[in-house]
């Protein structure tokens, strides 16, 4: 156990691609926290997904030793997630801290994401060290993104410090400022056990581990204790800390950052923001503030490609949801595609993480729906709450509909300002307020729909802005809107699958995509095939699919009959792949193209 | 069972872009070795189809009469001598305009060869381009006159309607033009476009059209009204013929009777079982001058497979199924939207069921 004069506990705030896991590499070279022969580029990033996407999902504390000034101190780093899904669980991240670096890349300056989570950290509580990385770079503004940082923290030019993850260059003097001006944490060793659980992961032979970060108290292997949001008394089989691999330790003192082994098995019962005290009278009276449960943000239907793996599917996610709290999934039947599961996310990354572990290591075929967002249907004083288009009542028999808001955090070069002003107006934006950053870059704010910036808003931002724009944004409550459910039915009967809600000005221009959309994508039949577009009992978009009329092999002689049995066969197998709508054969190719929300890199 | 011989004789002038058919150009020199062959080989076989009688004999190509008369004239005299070959036998051949003249048709029907498929496809100019075809339309009228002059009475036309640049009007003069030459059989074939051919490269390329089936259909119900009112039977998808001159060889596929393929890549069928020859020509004159039976691969129909085909040929020579074979309540929906009907005890497709058969195959028999 460390003294806590001898211990700081910060993490890095960085935009996407601002060099974070970089950095984070020669951090543990420089403290040899990491043998030459095993370093491994972005060490810290373990999961296959995280490596590919350069991206962090699971956050990850690493002690690392350093000496300074004839004294060893042990520096705890905790890696945040980055993106705006993972809003609270960077909350909790950064409440296991007492510094954190704020990380920009001198080559591209302040992002909308940096500015978030800076502002989350000072609201934290947090010191703010700025820092410059990239330094090496012949594109990198020193000055420039030095006065822009030094603006935003509210410091001096000189307390800027500058360094290059890539060559190591002033990373060196990083950590001696780090042990300098984080403060050491505060608590005591006689107070009640209080430790934070910032995040956690599951372990096929250990079960959940629980990471933690020490306040008060002594939290001790085998100490039975006790979990105050979940209510749980378990035991800890094993305290240890990331070093950066697993070592066991018999305590952690106040101030430490570590894991615990808890042996559970199911990781809902070690809940992200908890407070681990212990059992009976060492118990602590008051948690620690800053819990909440996940809230799922986006929702989409998931339902297996082929009719058959609905089991399958339902043990995946089971699986999933061991090691990630924030999943919640109901099941869902859909006339279109049957048996699946309405599925909440955090956001659109979250979702998009999700079904990819799903088709890859589970090896599912999967037709997912347009994601939605959670509407407040009010009726008197009764609220429902929908989160399946197609189960949201019609008009006339509510009193309105809410939906939720988010502000906005906009960045972008001033020469794209007209379009990003353009674009939030689009989609129903208010702005907020405006900035100048300097004399080429601009701060908006935004009050949007959620709703319109989980369709293609991301995407749009970054083509009219050439990549330049960021986007952040945080939850604004709910409003009452204007919405409306556009059905879109088949030869007429409705499917249930392409039902949405969108704001009644836009409902009509949205049913004649979807109709357009769909009459390239459904398959000439034995019949003409109506596809319509409603709004309650009004039709406002038509399309038809004539009837197919020549399906036939024209010839058919002595060695070609095998052949024509072959194509036949083969087209039977392309009928079984067919998902029947009322009278109408609709392949899967179909219902993926139609629903697909084309987001390109969603971070 | 009356079986039927096919005579594969792989030979063209020109490989025309939409053809998939084992056939090349440029190989003339292996002519000789290849009649030879085709000689080998129905020795070899004959034994295992001794006592079989044979009631058509169908050479094709490929272009047969890229071969000279005499050797043709072999071919037949060995097949008569080798099979139980009956006396009245449909012997048919297949010609290119623009390899017949009046003395070889006069010859080829003294050898033997009473019926004739002609080639023709159109009496467009500019749809026969667009098949790469090398004769005019001018050639198919001068090899109908010299085949009637040497005395055919039984000749064939074949057309092929939906190439790109041709319109449902320029398909009624083909359909006329065919008519008025008077031939006492017509197949009218709808263009397919087959991947491996330069015709499916360029349209998989987008470098041309795909044949728009809608029009294709109307074609078909054109000729359908047109060789009707002229007096032909349709009595399969793409053949018509004046009342006793439909192919019996052909039928011969159609009713799953046994036959016989000689030649490089033929097929041939019996009790359920489909082999076929090793497809490029050289492959095929090694292993039969090396003594061996020159196959290439084989099928043994499961009954499953059997059926399927056996549906799917009876619908496509509107002989139709026994309704017996199907659910009532299959067989309704296509009754009702008259894409079948029911003649006697049997369903057979419409005309506008025809344009459909796949799927009818696919509803009736899947």
């Amino acid at each position: 156990m460390t003294e806590t004069s001898r211990i700081r506990n910060f993490c890095i705030i960085a935009h996407i691609d601002h060099g974070k896991s970089t950095l984070a590499d020669r951090l543990l070279e420089l403290t040899h926290a990491v043998a030459d022969r095993d370093m491994r580029e972005q060490y810290l990033d373990k999961m296959d997904l995280e490596r590919e996407r350069g991206i962090t999902i699971k956050a990850q504390a690493v002690r690392l030793t350093h000496q300074a000034g004839g004294q060893t101190y042990e520096l705890n780093l905790i890696d945040t997630p980055g993106h705006v899904d993972f809003t609270y669980e960077v909350s909790r991240s950064l409440a296991a801290c007492e510094g954190a670096v704020l990380l920009v890349d001198a080559a591209q300056g302040i992002e909308a994401q940096t500015l978030a989570n800076f502002h989350l950290a000072r609201d934290a509580g947090l010191v703010i060290l700025p820092v410059l990385n990239k330094i090496d770079l012949p594109a990198a503004d020193v000055e420039g993104t030095a006065a822009e940082l030094a603006e935003l923290v509210g410091c001096e030019r000189d307390d800027v410090l500058a360094v290059s993850g890539k060559t190591g260059e002033g990373v060196t003097a990083l950590l001696e400022t780090v042990i300098a001006k984080v403060p050491p944490p505060e608590g005591s060793r006689s107070d009640p056990l209080r430790a934070l659980i910032f995040d956690s992961s599951f372990d096929t032979y250990r079960g959940v581990i629980a990471y933690v970060r020490v306040k008060d108290g002594v939290l001790r292997t085998r100490a039975k204790l006790h979990a105050a949001a979940a209510r749980m008394d378990w035991e800890a089989e094993e305290a240890g800390v990331f070093a950066p691999e697993a070592v066991p330790v018999a305590e952690l003192g106040p101030g430490e950052v570590g894991y615990l082994v808890t042996g559970l098995k199911d990781v809902h019962q070690v809940k992200v923001g908890d407070t681990i005290t212990s059992q009976g009278r060492d118990r602590a009276h008051e948690p620690l503030p800053g819990y909440r449960e996940p809230k799922p943000m986006v929702w989409s239907g998931l339902f297996p490609a082929e009719g058959g793996d609905y089991g399958a599917l339902r043990d995946a996610l089971d699986r999933l949801k061991l090691n990630d709290a924030a999943l919640v999934f109901e099941p869902e039947t859909s006339g279109a595609l049957g048996f699946g599961f309405r599925c909440g996310f955090l956001g659109l990354l979250h979702m998009d993480i999700v079904k990819e572990r799903l088709e890859r290591e589970f090896g599912l075929e999967l037709i997912a729906t347009a994601p939605n967002v959670e509407f407040h249907v009010v009726r008197g004083d009764e609220t429902i709450v929908v989160h399946n288009p197609s189960e949201m009542p019609h008009a006339g028999t509510y009193d309105r509909v809410e939906e939720p808001m988010v502000l906005a955090t906009i960045i972008t070069p001033s020469d794209f300002l007209g379009a990003v002003l353009e674009l939030c107006q689009g989609r129903r934006g208010e702005m907020v307020d405006m900035k100048y950053l300097s004399t080429t870059r601009v701060e908006v704010h935004y009050h949007l729909p959620l709703a319109e910036i989980i369709f293609d808003f991301f995407d749009q931002l970054k083509s009219k802005t050439r990549g330049y724009a960021s986007l952040d944004y945080e939850s604004w409550g709910y409003e009452a809107s204007e919405l409306v459910r556009v059905d879109v039915l088949l030869h007429g009967e409705p499917v249930d699958a392409f039902s949405s809600v969108v704001h009644r000005d836009k409902a009509a221009s949205y049913g004649r995509a979807m109709v357009e959309r769909l009459r390239e994508l459904i398959p000439r039949q034995l019949f003409d095939v109506a596809i319509q577009a409603s709004i309650g009992s009004r039709i406002v978009a038509r399309e038809t699919v004539k009837a197919k009329r020549k399906d036939v092999l024209a010839k058919c002689y002595g060695g070609d009959i095998t052949r024509k049995r072959k194509l036949l066969e083969q087209q039977k197998k392309g009928k079984a792949r067919l998902r029947r709508v009322g009278r109408v054969d609709v392949p899967q190719e179909a219902f993926i193209a139609a629903l697909r929300v084309d987001q390109g890199e969603r971070r | 069972m009356s079986a039927g011989i096919y005579v594969h004789v792989p030979f063209c002038l020109t490989r025309c872009g939409y053809c998939d058919f084992n056939a090349y150009a440029g190989l003339d020199h292996l002519r000789p070795r290849y009649v030879r062959a085709l000689l080998a080989e129905a020795s070899l076989a004959a034994a295992a189809w001794d006592g079989e009688e044979v009631v058509s004999v169908f050479l094709g190509g490929g272009t047969p009469t890229t071969l000279d008369a005499a050797d043709l004239k072999a071919v037949l005299v060995h097949l008569r001598e080798r099979f139980a070959v009956t006396h009245d036998a449909e012997v048919t051949i297949e010609a290119n305009p623009d390899t017949v003249d009046a003395p070889k048709l006069t010859a080829l029907l003294e050898s033997g060869f009473e019926r004739l498929s002609m080639g023709a496809q159109s009496f467009d100019t500019a749809v026969l381009a667009s098949l790469e075809r090398v004769h005019g339309p001018d050639a198919v009228r001068r090899a109908m006159a010299a085949a009637r002059e040497a005395g055919h009475a039984n000749v064939s036309l074949d057309l092929i309607y939906g190439a790109q640049g041709e319109s449902l009007a320029s398909w009624e003069r083909t359909l006329r033009e065919a008519i008025a030459l008077a031939p006492e059989h017509v197949s009218a074939y709808a263009l397919t476009v087959e991947p491996s051919t330069p015709l499916g490269r360029q349209i998989a390329l987008g470098a041309r059209p795909a044949p728009d089936p809608d029009l294709q259909a109307d074609m078909f119900g054109l000729a359908c009204q047109l060789l009707g009112e002229a007096g032909y039977g349709h009595y399969e998808v793409s053949n018509w013929a004046r009342p006793g001159f439909e192919c019996r060889h052909n039928l011969g596929y159609w009713e799953r009777r046994p036959y016989l393929g000689l030649g490089a890549g033929a097929h041939s069928y019996r009790d359920d079982r489909r082999w076929w020859n090793v497809r490029p020509p050289e492959d095929y004159l090694r292993q039969v001058e090396a003594g061996r039976v020159p196959i290439g691969g084989e099928e043994r129909l499961e009954p499953s497979d059997a059926y399927l085909e056996e549906v799917f040929l009876r619908l496509r020579i509107l002989e139709g199924i026994p309704s017996s074979w199907v659910e009532p309540q299959t067989a309704a929906p296509f009754l009702e939207s008259g894409l079948l009907r029911r003649a006697d005890d049997a369903l057979v497709p419409t005309e506008r069921g025809m344009l459909l058969l796949n799927e009818l195959v696919l509803a009736l028999a899947g």
